[in-house]
């Protein structure tokens, strides 16, 4: 779903917000369109889409992709990454790493799209920047005319685009955009939880281990004597590998070492089933 | 209740005990996580070899095995490959065969002697892994060569359509087939597991090609059977207070880890690949039994050996059981080191599909 918000301007509102076709209004530009639109390559008009992850979700390129059809308009893509901006005077040889490898996964990303897109007619640049969205939104808007309205691809909220931009803004917030990024927080957090537990489990294994090492002779006086005594050793391996089997299985998981996914898992999924992409849809708000 | 200990050899700990004794419960863990049983022919000479005594060494091999076991069977009843219901009605018989494994063993003791005894297992040890290994190791590269999937063979189907009451369903096995086919497989299983303490090397090949369950649900089921088996021969053992719990726990350490990636293993190759370790290692154990027959040949003055030949042989002997299991984990690592790597090659290309997809 596509939710429609025109954060326009401070004091300003859309005028026209029930459409999204180019207007004088919407587009403010306000130069000679006509002898603008015999040089269609120079002075085509351009959709801004931004996305704050590496890859775009396929719900805003295909939006993306529609309107440029429609409109006969070219796609300007641009990847942000605030949190790699360069903050004060020290320069960052590992941020500089990280900027390198997100620029890569993002030219790495974009490129089907690029194919595709020439596929259909349509013009595509890609541009990735480390600063603040909306200096980038901004910087960009300013270094490349005829810019008509931007495209926030999902996890960049309503918020963070505020009034500073001169252009109109519609956001994706499509069921896929959101999963990535919760996926991968979720994996992160899931991570660090796996450690502790390994971490703890493999303490407790150890304790353990001590506690029958340490007193070696007390133990094999007891756990030798026979008969009843014989629950001694039978006790004390279960408990060993209720703690050590589940040492050992985080300890695996840990190392990235697990079950391939073509397994069927015997628990019940918790997941809801796989939803169909859904088709962006404008929903004006009366 | 009586005070055993005094009586018995228990070794004195080092640093190479303890590591040789913890790399071969890896290894051992590794091979029963995989193909359902091993290990326990390695463990117990390995242990000997260390000085312990022979009834210590089978019963704190014993006290190790049904943890490992019950360990390795939660992990793939996890992944869906355990029928626990087969593996039940199998132990209810292999507990039975394993008391016949015994007296046979009591008998053979007390006719022949040690020697005999010695002779008695090394010969089940070649006959049955030969045949069973050489089949088990045939059908694997049969199966490699089609689409590595298990089909019920020839027999196995045969035994399924004879409708002989009471018959029971294995869901999980997905095989409809007469009670009274479970029995002399489990007690054959038991019977193995008693003479020469491996009862998987019949257990395995019997669930798959007599019963037509698949190589995965077979492996995996074992370790249900050997749970219960070690379980009830471990009280026996542990009420004579022969179990070294030293022993048991350090290659409990080793095991717990090893049974549990040869379970992950499972679900990273084809099932052919079960066959294929199962077999390699059943025929190269059938060779280092074969190489421990001439001694015991010797002592019972059926022929006459030289003392450098003996100890030669016996030496060779333990280290191509070494190198069964050596085998057998390289083979079990290599092919999921190779599955993991194209599994991640292939989410490469999934990753840059999805993400530039239009």
């Amino acid at each position: 779903m596509m939710n429609f918000k025109n954060n326009r301007g401070k004091g300003g509102n859309s005028g026209d917000g029930n459409s999204i076709s180019p207007g004088p209004g919407v587009s403010g530009q306000g130069d000679g369109s006509s002898a603008a639109s015999n040089n269609r390559h120079e002075v085509k008009r351009k959709i801004l889409v931004v996305g704050k992850t590496f890859a775009f979700t396929n719900g805003v390129i295909d939006y993306a992709l529609n309107l440029s059809q429609r409109l006969g308009y070219d796609i300007i893509a641009m990847n942000v990454n605030p949190a790699l901006a360069q903050t004060g005077k020290f320069f960052s040889p590992y941020n500089q790493h990280l900027r390198g490898k997100f620029t890569d996964r993002a030219r790495l990303a974009w490129s089907p799209v690029e194919s595709e897109l020439a596929s259909q007619g349509i013009h595509g640049e890609h541009v990735v920047k480390f600063e603040s969205l909306v200096g980038a939104i901004k910087d960009l808007n300013h270094a490349i005319k005829r810019i008509d309205f931007v495209i926030t691809d999902a996890g960049i909220k309503d918020e963070e685009i505020t009034g500073e931009i001169p252009l109109p803004v519609f956001s994706i917030s499509g069921y896929q955009g959101e999963q990535i990024m919760a996926n991968e927080q979720h994996e992160n957090a899931g991570r660090s939880k796996l450690l502790g537990k390994t971490i703890g489990l493999g303490l407790g294994v150890a304790a353990l281990y001590a506690a029958v090492f340490i007193n070696s002779d007390t133990v094999m006086k007891y756990f030798t004597k026979g008969g009843i005594y014989a629950a001694l050793p039978i006790v004390t391996v279960f408990a060993i590998s209720f703690v050590h089997g589940a040492f050992a299985s985080n300890l695996w998981s840990l190392l990235g070492i697990e079950a391939t996914k073509k397994v069927q898992p015997r628990v019940a999924p918790t997941r809801p089933a796989q939803r169909k992409r859904p088709r962006p849809q404008i929903h004006l708000n009366a | 209740m009586h005070d055993i200990a005094s009586n018995l050899n228990f070794i004195d700990l080092n640093v190479w005990n303890i590591s040789f004794l913890f790399v071969v419960g890896f290894i051992g863990g590794l091979v029963s996580g995989f193909i359902g049983s091993g290990g326990a022919f390695v463990l117990t000479p390995g242990m000997m070899s260390l000085g312990v005594p022979g009834t210590i060494a089978v019963a704190s091999n014993m006290c190790h095995k049904f943890p490992k076991a019950m360990v390795g069977a939660y992990k793939r009843w996890k992944y869906g490959q355990v029928d626990i219901k087969l593996g039940l009605v199998m132990a209810a018989s292999a507990g039975g065969g394993v008391q016949v494994g015994i007296k046979i063993q009591e008998w053979i003791l007390e006719k022949w002697g040690q020697s005999g005894s010695n002779l008695y297992v090394s010969l089940s040890f070649v006959v049955i892994l030969v045949v069973v290994g050489g089949y088990v190791f045939y059908d694997a590269m049969k199966a490699s060569k089609g689409s590595g999937e298990d089909k019920a063979g020839a027999l196995a189907k045969w035994l399924q359509s004879i409708n002989l009451p009471p018959m029971m369903h294995f869901k999980t096995a997905n095989v409809r087939i007469s009670m009274w086919f479970t029995i002399p497989i489990g007690f054959a299983t038991g019977l193995m597991a008693a003479t020469i303490a491996v009862g998987g090397f019949i257990g395995v090949p019997g669930m798959i090609y007599g019963l037509g369950a698949g190589g995965l649900v077979s492996s995996a089921t074992e370790l249900v059977i050997a749970f219960v088996m070690g379980f009830f021969g471990t009280i026996k053992w542990a009420m004579h207070g022969q179990v070294d719990i030293r022993l048991t726990l350090i290659i409990l350490a080793g095991s717990l880890l090893g049974v549990q990636l040869g379970a992950i293993g499972t679900t990273c190759v084809k099932e052919s690949m079960i066959k294929f370790v199962m077999g390699t290692i059943m025929i190269i154990v059938a060779v280092s039994r074969g190489l421990a027959i001439p001694q015991y040949l010797t002592e019972l003055k059926l022929i006459s050996v030289g003392e450098s030949t003996l100890s030669f042989l016996s030496s060779a002997s333990f280290i191509i059981m070494c190198i069964a299991l050596g085998v057998g984990s390289f083979i079990i690592l290599g092919a999921m080191y190779k599955a993991k790597r194209a599994e991640a090659l292939a989410k490469k290309v999934e990753f840059s599909v999805e993400y530039g997809k239009v």
